[in-house]
């Protein structure tokens, strides 16, 4: 191919033949390379919780997509088009101004209406001092139990809403958390504490997407009842009990449960 | 569920039902076995020289060479699929596009396999591209297929990364979304490839002007069996993919597309059969009238032969070939999965007795006036080898089934395929 | 130079005796190949194949043809076909070259060839202890998984082109350069020469009425001619019109 090859003649078919296979050669080339730059673009400009989010919501079932104005009584049966994405979502307005029907809900667990709760099992508290608190609600807890380990974000780190917040680990399996909202992180806690992170907001916060109120009871209910069929014996017929109290350390109490299932469901993982 | 099984679980998923991880590792031990046992033949090959096989001087290319050409022609509904859904728009062909690209993998992937162990000199196989020869279709064929498989190996990745557990990290699931923006451009490489390497293959045939009963008039620098093989590539592949969609639904028990995506699969490869078929009866009827004729070879003579009499002929063009077309072209058979699949799988033997008679019969036939018809049956290292590339691509599929979207998500929403 | 070398082959001379068979091994080192090689899987650049006219009885007539590389004149099958240049026609002197360090083992180029002229290194190259004392140096040998066939003994070429430059010469003396099979023929049936030299005997021979070229009709213009006074012979240059062709055994 090069001048010195001995033997070697150049003609114009191996100049025609060897541009166009340069050309395929270089466009293929080109298309991993272009890949690359954008997903490092992505990586460093924060676009990547974004992407990675609704591509577990894309493969969540039907059955744990219910938009949250089913919790508050004002739609009876709505599968969320979007994400969970209440800030961009076109019917909100429409369903915030409905008046809520005074729906009476027993969840089994507690909750408290002075916190804002994400889908994700955690809760939010605004602090005056326009910082949050982001904690474990009871409903995670009482799965969980003790944590074998937990690994949170350093401080000065930041998170994305829907990114992964911190990771716990218990009996051998890995829990990753997902972040309520945007921020940085100006204080770590952990099980021990009464938040596991304090966090300052980028900018203006819109928490629309958190659910407050009597509408928490209607999601925990909701999700009691997942948490019924999913551990139920296997064989058995599902069976919804009303009533009753969500023990703590269900993880340890129940071993032989799908737990992989029930987590992911619960933390809306893949 | 024991420890290995919950484990296994977890690159399952969610939603997906699978047989059990001792139910699938059962299914694999005889594959696995298989392929150890071809890549030993192989090992012989490679160690004590191609004197392991019954190949001769007089047979240079054995079952290799035509189990070679055969797999690139049923691979090649991976770009044909693909070609149909990026650029002609045909979305309904989507749920099958991901199972496309993997058996498009494992086929060119195993003939490049097979064929490293076919040369007598494996390691100088990139001298092609430091001298190359442009009149040689083998030069162009090399070039063809190396960047090919190269785009064949980039369609999988989305396909892998979709994995429930490695699109957990955020780098590789970032990557698959923009890669995955691409694709098309990728399709259209693929096709652009495919065409010529494909009918470069026929090229290789029908360029001999030594063989008489291969050589063929040529359209410029391209002989007829150049545009014949492409033909009969694109109407083979969707009918393989059918074969192999049809063979998961049956060998899981689940209904994984829509029939209607079968039966188009079926409509356009017996239309594209039944072209091919129309060009191969005009090709055939030159070839025996004025081509071989002009250089002394009387056509009846290469029929003389038993048992590759012109029955032969006769099973390649009508009952493999214009048989199948029918099949799949009316609708009532179309209809029918027992019609539709064997009329798929006449489709691929019609192909295959066509490889089989280029390259092996071909070399069979005598040239001088004083040459024998000869015979030749391939040894068992050959077989071998070639039951690994099978054995390979039941495994590599088996494992992408298991553990991939390769048909989207059974719950019904947002089939998410990711590639062409 | 332009010469274009090439042989016209006596077949009414030639009785079969594989002389030429066996100076051809000894003077392109070719080595003994083990027990289980057959003659399909031999390496015999010139091999002599054994004909007959198709009569048994006493109408029964037979004669040799030696096959060696045609060195075809025209769009030469073997150089279109390998995909990485290891077959070149010298455009100096016709010879078709194969370059084995080149070759990667592909074995197109032994299915283009109409002649079966080529032949491939199914095994590794090994001489029994002592036999190594028999290589001839001009000569390299070949390593395992490539094609090889007859270069017109280049080797001797290189020899007296080397001679004609040390006397000065821009020309070669014929008389040097005699390839091995020419050399070992005893009833002097193969005559080789230059066949663009009207005044070379091999050239004069070629074109004798009773010379045929193989498969001629295929067009590849080989440069090796047979001769002889037999029709039966003349007939063989083509397959058989009447579809019966002799059976052939090899010596």
């Amino acid at each position: 191919m090069f001048p010195w090859v001995d033997g070697f003649h150049w003609t114009v078919m191996h100049v025609v033949f060897l541009t166009i296979f340069g050309l395929v050669l270089l466009t293929v080339l080109a298309t991993f390379a272009w890949s690359l730059f954008r997903t490092a673009s992505d990586l460093r400009s924060h676009r990547a919780a974004e992407v990675c989010w609704h591509n577990n919501f894309s493969q969540l079932p039907e059955a744990e997509r219910h938009c949250r104005h089913e919790f508050s009584g004002r739609v009876i049966h709505r599968v969320c088009p979007n994400a969970f994405d209440c800030q961009h979502c076109d019917m909100y307005e429409a369903f915030a101004a409905m008046p809520a029907p005074a729906l009476r809900h027993n969840p089994g667990v507690g909750y408290s209406d002075q916190l804002l709760y994400h889908r994700g099992h955690t809760w939010v508290q605004p602090n005056e001092d326009g910082t949050f608190a982001i904690g474990l609600d009871e409903f995670a807890q009482h799965l969980i139990g003790q944590p074998d380990a937990v690994k949170l974000p350093r401080k000065g780190s930041a998170i994305q809403h829907d990114g992964i917040a911190w990771r716990i680990t218990k009996n051998g399996r890995e829990i990753r958390v997902r972040a309520p909202l945007d921020g940085t992180i100006l204080a770590t806690g952990g099980p021990q504490s009464p938040w596991y992170l304090r966090v300052k907001p980028n900018g203006a916060v819109d928490l629309r997407h958190l659910l407050q109120g009597p509408e928490v009871a209607g999601w925990l209910e909701s999700e009691m009842d997942r948490l019924q069929i999913q551990l139920r014996t296997p064989g058995s017929e599902p069976a919804l009990a009303d009533g009753g109290m969500l023990m703590p350390e269900l993880m340890e109490a129940l071993p032989g449960a799908d737990w992989d299932e029930v987590l992911s469901a619960t933390f809306l993982d893949a | 569920m024991s420890d290995l099984a919950i484990v296994d679980r977890r690159f399952i998923a969610r939603g997906e039902e699978r047989s059990s991880t001792l139910k699938f590792a059962l299914w694999l031990t005889p594959w696995i076995a298989l392929l150890a046992f071809g890549l030993y033949a192989a090992f012989l090959c490679l160690y004590y020289g191609l004197n392991q096989t019954n190949m001769d001087n007089r047979f240079a290319f054995g079952l290799w060479i035509f189990a070679d050409l055969s797999v690139i022609a049923m691979g090649a509904g991976a770009f044909f699929t693909g070609f149909l859904v990026y650029i002609l728009k045909q979305e309904e062909l989507k749920p099958v596009l991901n199972s496309a690209v993997v058996v498009g993998l494992v086929c060119y992937s195993g003939a490049v396999g097979v064929l490293m162990v076919d040369v007598g000199q494996p390691l100088r196989a990139w001298f092609t591209f430091w001298h190359p020869n442009t009149h040689s279709m083998l030069t162009e064929v090399t070039f063809c297929i190396s960047t090919y498989l190269m785009i064949l190996i980039l369609e999988y990745l989305p396909v892998l990364l979709r994995n429930r557990q490695l699109q957990k990290i955020p780098s590789f699931l970032v990557f698959e979304h923009q890669f995955h923006k691409l694709v098309p451009v990728l399709a259209a490489v693929g096709a652009f490839l495919s065409f010529f390497h494909q009918g470069s293959l026929g090229g290789l045939y029908g360029v001999l002007r030594g063989r008489p009963f291969a050589f063929r008039e040529h359209f410029a620098i391209w002989p007829t069996t150049f545009f014949l093989f492409i033909l009969s590539a694109i109407a083979v592949g969707p009918s393989f993919l059918l074969l192999v969609v049809a063979t998961v639904e049956t060998v899981t028990g689940k209904k994984l597309v829509e029939e209607s995506v079968l039966r188009k699969l079926g409509f356009i490869s017996g239309i594209l059969l039944g072209v091919y078929v129309a060009a191969k009866s005009i090709d055939t009827i030159v070839w025996l009238n004025i081509t071989s004729p002009s250089v002394g070879f009387a056509p009846w003579e290469y029929y003389a032969y038993k048992p590759f009499g012109s029955a032969i002929l006769f099973s390649e063009i009508v009952l493999l070939g214009l048989l199948p077309a029918f099949l799949l072209i009316f609708p009532k058979t179309r209809a029918r999965r027992g019609w539709l699949v064997f009329a798929a799988v006449l489709t691929c033997g019609g192909v295959l007795l066509n490889r089989f008679v280029l390259t092996v019969q071909t070399l069979a036939l005598p040239t001088l006036a004083f040459d024998d018809f000869l015979k030749y049956i391939p040894s068992w290292q050959e077989v071998a080898t070639f039951g690994a590339v099978v054995a390979y691509g039941v495994i590599v599929y088996s494992l992408s089934y298991r553990y991939l979207p390769l048909f989207g998500h059974s719950k019904g929403e947002d089939k998410h395929v990711s590639v062409g | 130079m332009s010469a274009r070398y090439g042989m016209v082959i006596d077949l009414d001379r030639c009785t079969g005796c594989g002389a030429c068979m066996v100076a051809c091994a000894a003077e392109n080192n070719v080595p003994p190949l083990p027990p289980r090689a057959t003659d399909r899987t031999g390496l015999t650049p010139m091999l002599v194949h054994k004909v007959n006219n198709g009569v048994e009885g006493a109408g029964r007539r037979e004669a040799f043809i030696p096959i060696a590389c045609m060195h075809c004149a025209n769009e030469t099958p073997c150089v279109s076909v390998c995909p990485q240049q290891a077959v070149e026609v010298d455009k100096a002197t016709g010879i078709v070259m194969q370059i084995p360090q080149r070759c990667l083992g592909c074995r197109y180029c032994m299915t283009a060839c109409p002649y079966h002229a080529r032949y491939f290194n199914w095994w590794d190259p090994s001489w029994p202890p002592g036999m190594e004392k028999t290589l001839n140096p001009g000569v390299a040998t070949r390593m395992r998984g490539v094609v090889e066939k007859c270069n017109l003994c280049h080797a001797r070429l290189h020899t007296a082109m080397e001679k004609a430059a040390a006397a000065g010469k821009k020309e070669i003396d014929m008389a040097d350069y005699v390839p091995a099979c020419v050399e070992a023929c005893p009833t002097n049936a193969i005559q080789f020469g230059d066949l663009a030299n009207s005044e070379d005997a091999a050239s004069q021979a070629a074109h004798s009425p009773d010379a045929f070229r193989l498969l001629a009709r295929l067009g590849t213009e080989p440069k090796i001619y047979y001769k002889s006074r037999q029709a039966w012979v003349r007939a063989l240059a083509e397959r058989s019109p009447n579809g019966h062709p002799t059976e052939a055994q090899h010596v």
